[in-house]
């Protein structure tokens, strides 16, 4: 065979794609031919270069094309882990949304001094259902209205807790001062 | 690890996370079998996220039995034909002659030798880079999808031709005229 029938023969064993027989073959005949050889080089040298050539991925790549996506509903979108946990803190949120405006919008009336102010324990309160300081009147002497008459157990000690924000000084009074550590703005802890 | 097909099954069905693993395995090859073959970075981005988008339009139209990548590359193929053909009737391609003498009249760039071909040990400068762009545009598109398929991305003959719709021997002889119109415009480069 001449170096020109070689010459294809020698592409496809470059991309490892002739018989085994074949292979025997251009080797033998590269072992003895070197315009050939420097022709497998510059044929491997060809190669590479192209495999080399690259660009950069753009770092809002990704974004814009899922964006596009789920524009096209193409793509499930994936729940936030706020609305994953807004879902679970629902019922207790919602219980806790409805006595504090029953508390809030109740008609003011003079806290009970002897009444006992039971220890809350902060089961009974959960995490997500904390009593939002913008919700409780200013602690200006104006008590939040409370009823001892009326309340349930659970509202009593809502009622407990904004009565110690009003009055400090009623941490120092009947109730379990470790309950009330829910409260960031205690003001024991303070100074 | 799941393959490909087991991901594309599961996105069929639903799933979000397959397609994610789908794009972090192959959003890398194909802007650059984009680049590769319009040698536009821009082009090359459209060009990648258009492939993206038809594989999710498509999905439902895939074939289980198919090979995902050789699928996934026909749609790539057509993408960037169809960026090459805009481009050709708004008449703006430029091309670049090969073998131009760089400006400031220094000796072109020689590659390494044959010993010195393991991609990782070579220092491929910018300039190499973008002559070799520059020829591979030169190409016919039949020869270029060829090369940059076999070359580029690592498919076989035979999956080259399944992308191409063509035969094997087919794919031969246009990877081996890709490699001679390749060599004749980068003679001096090569070793």
């Amino acid at each position: 065979m001449k170096c020109l029938d070689w010459k294809e023969k020698i592409s496809g064993y470059i991309d490892g794609e002739i018989s085994p027989e074949e292979v025997r073959g251009v080797e033998a005949h590269l072992e003895t031919c070197g315009e050939c050889r420097t022709l497998e080089r510059r044929m491997r040298a060809v190669g590479t270069g192209v495999a080399r050539i690259e660009t950069d991925v753009p770092p809002d790549f990704r974004e814009e094309l899922f964006t596009r996506l789920e524009a096209e509903e193409l793509l499930p979108r994936r729940r936030s882990l706020f609305v994953f946990s807004l879902r679970w803190a629902a019922v207790p949120l919602a219980v806790a949304a409805s006595v504090a405006m029953f508390l809030f919008v109740s008609p003011e009336k003079s806290k009970d001094a002897g009444a006992p102010q039971p220890a809350a324990t902060s089961s009974k309160v959960s995490p997500q259902a904390e009593v939002q300081p913008s919700n409780i009147a200013p602690g200006k002497g104006q008590p939040v209205a409370t009823a001892a008459a009326g309340l349930s157990v659970e509202e009593r000690e809502i009622v407990a807790y904004l009565e110690v924000l009003e009055d400090p000084t009623a941490i120092d009074e009947q109730g379990d001062p470790d309950a009330i550590e829910i409260f960031e703005t205690s003001p024991r802890r303070q100074g | 690890m799941r393959t490909d097909e087991e991901l594309m099954e599961l996105y069929r069905k639903g799933s979000r996370d397959a397609f994610e693993m789908l794009f972090a395995r192959y959003h890398r090859k194909v802007i650059h079998f984009a680049y590769r073959m319009t040698g536009d970075q821009a082009k090359a981005e459209e060009a990648a996220q258009e492939t993206f988008l038809r594989v999710a339009r498509a999905a439902s139209t895939w074939q289980p039995t198919a090979r995902f990548s050789t699928w996934m590359y026909t749609i790539a193929r057509r993408t960037t034909l169809n960026f090459l053909r805009d481009e050709k009737d708004e008449g703006d391609k430029v091309s670049i002659p090969p073998g131009e003498e760089s400006g400031n009249g220094s000796p072109a760039p020689q590659l390494p030798g044959p010993s010195a071909l393991n991609p990782e040990e070579i220092a491929w400068s910018a300039e190499i880079q973008v002559r070799f762009a520059a020829a591979l545009q030169q190409l016919p598109e039949s020869y270029r999808s060829a090369f940059v398929l076999n070359r580029g991305e690592g498919l076989s003959y035979e999956e080259v031709a399944s992308v191409l719709g063509i035969t094997v021997q087919a794919v031969k002889s246009r990877i081996f005229r890709a490699r001679e119109m390749l060599m004749e415009s980068l003679s001096e480069l090569l070793p």
